[in-house]
């Protein structure tokens, strides 16, 4: 009997604000945090659309120490996983895991063995800011023009030494694991807009083969980031109604122009049952069951018949022993790109079968555009905190598109008849995840 | 009881050679892959030579090389690597069922447009040193390729593999640098053994063989610079005088099944996975910890999940960089782990010949250590010419020696302190 696995902590920073109370009420009440980015001039990209975390301090309610070894690090710390471990931190914090008193000279997490807590972050490769290369650039290029032999001699001396490892997709665990001396199994997934239900998925294996007893689960992307925004940009898939950002992100609505690209990380604290109810812990779900498949369509391409959502969720209610009849709602990718949102859509069509009907489907990108691989996480954080009393309306979805045959939440919210809840996400070319989990009420 | 997972078939380009055959005899014959870096001109890079694969067609390992055309090497690579791992294990994947066939890759990014990336900035720079995004976007967005640009994603070879393999299992890709496909193989065991799939395609493949890559290494003084006019000398796992490692690149990935599936179908079993242990060091962003207690706790905790005694290893597959801290702390984690009998365990390493892999070391260091076992004989460590007194193990120094191979351990030490290992062993029906 596979142990039961609950989560007792939630990390979220998300453009809606810092904390997953803001993240919950802006979904709850239907308030975009979708506005034009003023962190860099837009005009220059056909997407001036943006959901960009507000400022926030990545030692929010850390030990002196712990604040030191940030304030120090910050700099070679990329955006990404400056959110990924902010968001870290407060999962932590919330767990009620003693943090450790610095004063009498306790160590970090004093009460529990630190090679029995580990993380597994879901994230991607966030391209250099340019900025980082503007010096070393401007040096190689007046000698003659830059060269590739010019960077060598001129350029190179004036990058800072810990360039590389400000971008690396494995620095969200690093200083993670610093910050909490967390010694256990550490893993980075770049699994796009799946990162983070399969972070879940890897992290819940990894508990109940016995290798560790808490495990972060988390997902942290910026997408917003100038050379993602060129890439995604080139390959049509951002929205495009630059002069209504509030009304921007539109999942399933025949009037969406693509995906807001945004940035946010959510994190959550998993531990077994047994282990949570001993110290007392506050559960806010349980992981019933996870599953992912993947597109076999191509890298750039979603599978119109939406298979491999619909594998991805047949294989979460197989790990969960439930049948779609049992779920109480569903939270779907709905990025608010047409081709992924009708893919995405005739996947859970398939998979729910009779129940596709009656189950309500809900969105909320509409809120916070597309944060990649804190997708699923995020709708999950949100509604375990509001004690998912309702399934949440999809915002901006107006008029929906046809091809999406699903029993969506638009305007009011509807009762949540079932404590049970499914969270999809879909890379483009890539993962589909999904999870079931059953929401404390 | 846990489901037995085996390894049925096994694919490999590297530095040395575009099969795994080619690299095991070029391995055994004590062979460098280094030379003078040709794919780019680093003639004034701090390092100027790396570990290269030659170059190949890929029209032979793909249904159709159309889609290819854009990728970066990472992708060419593995593309190449998994064709002759079903070939090696004789499976057609469209024979069995495809939706508990999944792929787990230590995957390292595509290729950065770099000549794009510095216009584009050089644009966009004002006095205040700053770039205004407007001109850098400008350029930008009218030069460079969206299909180049998504090719650096380091999910995307997975996804190629998926699309051409018709994979539709759990996939996963993971980048915890070094450390990469280790963990990848090891993830991948554990989801034979959870039942949630039948086969896995894992492993690993990388190039940071380009401008920004050599750059980032560069400044942290991670890698060799010299000796430039002798580069096959460069490398230098436990020896007195090494001076960081050498940037290799390529791709292994090993055809991962459950003991049942691959018997049903007839496979040719190479060994048999049976161990994977992963912990982190949570010590400093740039230094490993100085005791090596997070590489012995990985090491650990895969002889226990292999139920194995340290005194059953017969080699050891180091991680064994050639910096000066790697080479130092793996052999106290091995003292830590082996105790009195550390000395008597065989451990090379075999990025003295092929340069560090990165995200594709430790499929590709897994892969030895099954071809040691089937051929009784263990790859040296070359260029170990003057002992290091803080390195005193048996490293197999500079020739390839005979010995009875039973049970390997397997370890990579990842930059940023994630450590994995595996045992792999002879398989015994």
């Amino acid at each position: 009997m596979d142990r039961r696995i609950v989560i007792t902590g939630l990390g979220v920073l998300t453009p809606a604000g810092v904390g997953v109370e803001a993240l919950a009420h802006a979904i709850r009440d239907g308030r975009s945090a979708v506005r034009t980015p003023d962190h860099f001039d837009p005009s220059g990209y056909p997407s001036r659309v943006a959901g960009v975390v507000p400022e926030f301090d990545m030692a929010d309610g850390v030990r002196k120490d712990q604040k030191r070894y940030l304030r120090k690090n910050a700099k070679v710390m990329a955006r990404d996983i400056q959110l990924a471990v902010a968001a870290a931190n407060r999962a932590l914090l919330d767990s009620g895991l003693p943090a450790g008193d610095e004063k009498a000279g306790q160590p970090v997490l004093p009460t529990i063995d630190h090679t029995r807590i580990g993380m597994v972050f879901g994230t991607n490769f966030m391209p250099t800011e340019p900025d980082d290369l503007a010096g070393p650039v401007r040096a190689a290029s007046g000698h003659g023009g830059f060269s590739l032999k010019t960077w060598g001699t001129y350029g190179i001396p004036q990058m800072f030494p810990l360039w590389l490892l400000k971008y690396l997709p494995n620095m969200h665990s690093c200083h993670t694991g610093v910050l909490w001396d967390a010694q256990g199994p550490s893993n980075s997934l770049t699994t796009s807009d799946a990162g983070g239900l399969l972070a879940l998925d890897e992290a819940v294996r990894i508990i109940r083969r016995g290798a560790a007893d808490w495990m972060l689960a988390g997902g942290a992307e910026s997408r917003i980031n100038p050379l993602m925004l060129i890439r995604y940009s080139l390959l049509g898939r951002l929205a495009t109604a630059n002069d209504t950002p509030a009304s921007a992100s539109r999942p399933f609505d025949t009037a969406r122009t693509g995906q807001v690209a945004a940035e946010g990380a959510v994190v959550f604290m998993l531990e077994p049952l047994d282990v949570a109810r001993s110290r007392g812990a506050r559960v806010y779900g349980e992981v019933l069951g996870t599953g992912g498949s993947t597109t076999t369509a191509g890298i750039n391409a979603c599978d119109p018949d939406g298979r491999a959502t619909a594998s991805a969720v047949r294989a979460a209610l197989a790990d969960a022993g439930l049948k779609p009849a049992d779920l109480g709602a569903v939270l779907a990718h709905g990025a608010a790109y047409e081709p992924q949102d009708r893919s995405e859509a005739a996947g859970l069509a398939a998979a729910l079968n009779d129940a596709a009907a009656t189950v309500p489907v809900t969105a909320t990108k509409g809120v916070t555009g597309n944060m990649g691989a804190a997708s699923g996480l995020a709708d999950l954080a949100a509604l375990m905190f509001l004690k998912a009393a309702h399934v949440p309306p999809i915002l901006n979805c107006d008029r929906p598109d046809p091809a999406v045959k699903l029993n969506l939440v638009r305007g009011s919210p509807q009762p949540l008849a079932k404590d049970v809840v499914l969270a999809t996400t879909l890379a483009i070319g890539g993962q589909a995840a999904a999870a079931v989990i059953r929401i404390n009420r | 009881m846990k489901r037995r997972v085996v390894i049925t078939g096994i694919g490999s380009v590297t530095p040395l050679g575009l099969t795994l055959e080619e690299t095991w005899q070029g391995l055994l014959a004590g062979k460098s892959g280094i030379g003078p870096i040709r794919l780019f001109d680093a003639s004034t890079f701090p390092t100027t030579f790396a570990a290269q694969v030659p170059d190949f067609d890929l029209k032979p390992y793909v249904k159709d090389p159309a889609p290819y055309a854009k990728v970066g090497r990472n992708v060419r690579f593995a593309m190449a690597a998994a064709r002759m791992a079903f070939d090696d294990a004789g499976l057609a994947p469209n024979a069995v069922d495809r939706s508990r066939f999944g792929i787990y890759m230590g995957s390292g990014e595509g290729i950065v447009d770099f000549d794009t990336l510095v216009t584009s900035i050089a644009r966009g720079t004002q006095d205040d040193g700053r770039v205004n995004i407007g001109p850098f976007a400008e350029f930008g967005l009218r030069t460079y390729d969206g299909l180049r640009e998504l090719e650096q994603e380091p999910n995307m070879p997975a996804n190629h593999l998926a699309a051409e393999y018709g994979l539709a299992g759990p996939t996963y890709s993971c980048l915890t640098a070094c450390a990469a496909s280790t963990q990848a193989v090891g993830e991948a065991m554990d989801l034979v053994r959870t039942g949630r799939v039948d086969r896995m395609l894992a492993g690993g493949t990388h190039s940071m063989i380009h401008p920004l890559g050599v750059t980032g290494f560069n400044l942290l003084t991670a890698i060799s610079t010299e000796p430039k006019n002798e580069p096959w000398r460069a490398s230098r796992p436990f020896d007195r005088d090494r001076g960081g490692f050498v940037i290799g690149e390529g791709s292994t990935i090993l055809v991962l099944e459950e003991l049942e599936a691959a018997r049903k179908r007839g496979a040719r079993i190479l060994a048999e996975m049976v161990g994977f242990g992963t912990s982190a060091d949570a010590y400093r962003m740039t230094d490993v910890q100085p005791e090596g207690r997070g590489a012995a706790a990985a090491m650990r905790m895969a002889l226990e999940d292999a139920r194995v005694g340290p005194e059953e290893i017969d080699y050891i597959s180091a991680h064994g960089t050639g910096t000066t801290e790697n080479d130092k702390v793996e052999t106290r984690a091995v003292k830590l782990v082996f105790g009195d009998a550390a000395p008597k365990v065989p451990m090379s390493s075999v990025k003295s010949m092929l340069g560090h892999l990165i995200a594709a070391a430790g499929a590709t260091e897994l892969a030895t250590c099954v071809l040691a076992i089937r051929d009784q004989v263990l790859p040296p460590t070359i260029n170990l010419d003057t002992p290091d007194p803080e390195c005193d193990l048996d490293y197999v120094p500079n020739r390839a020696r005979k010995a009875e191979v039973e049970v390997c351990l397997s370890n990579s030490f990842g930059f940023g302190g994630q450590n994995d290992s595996l045992v792999v062993r002879r398989f015994i029906p």
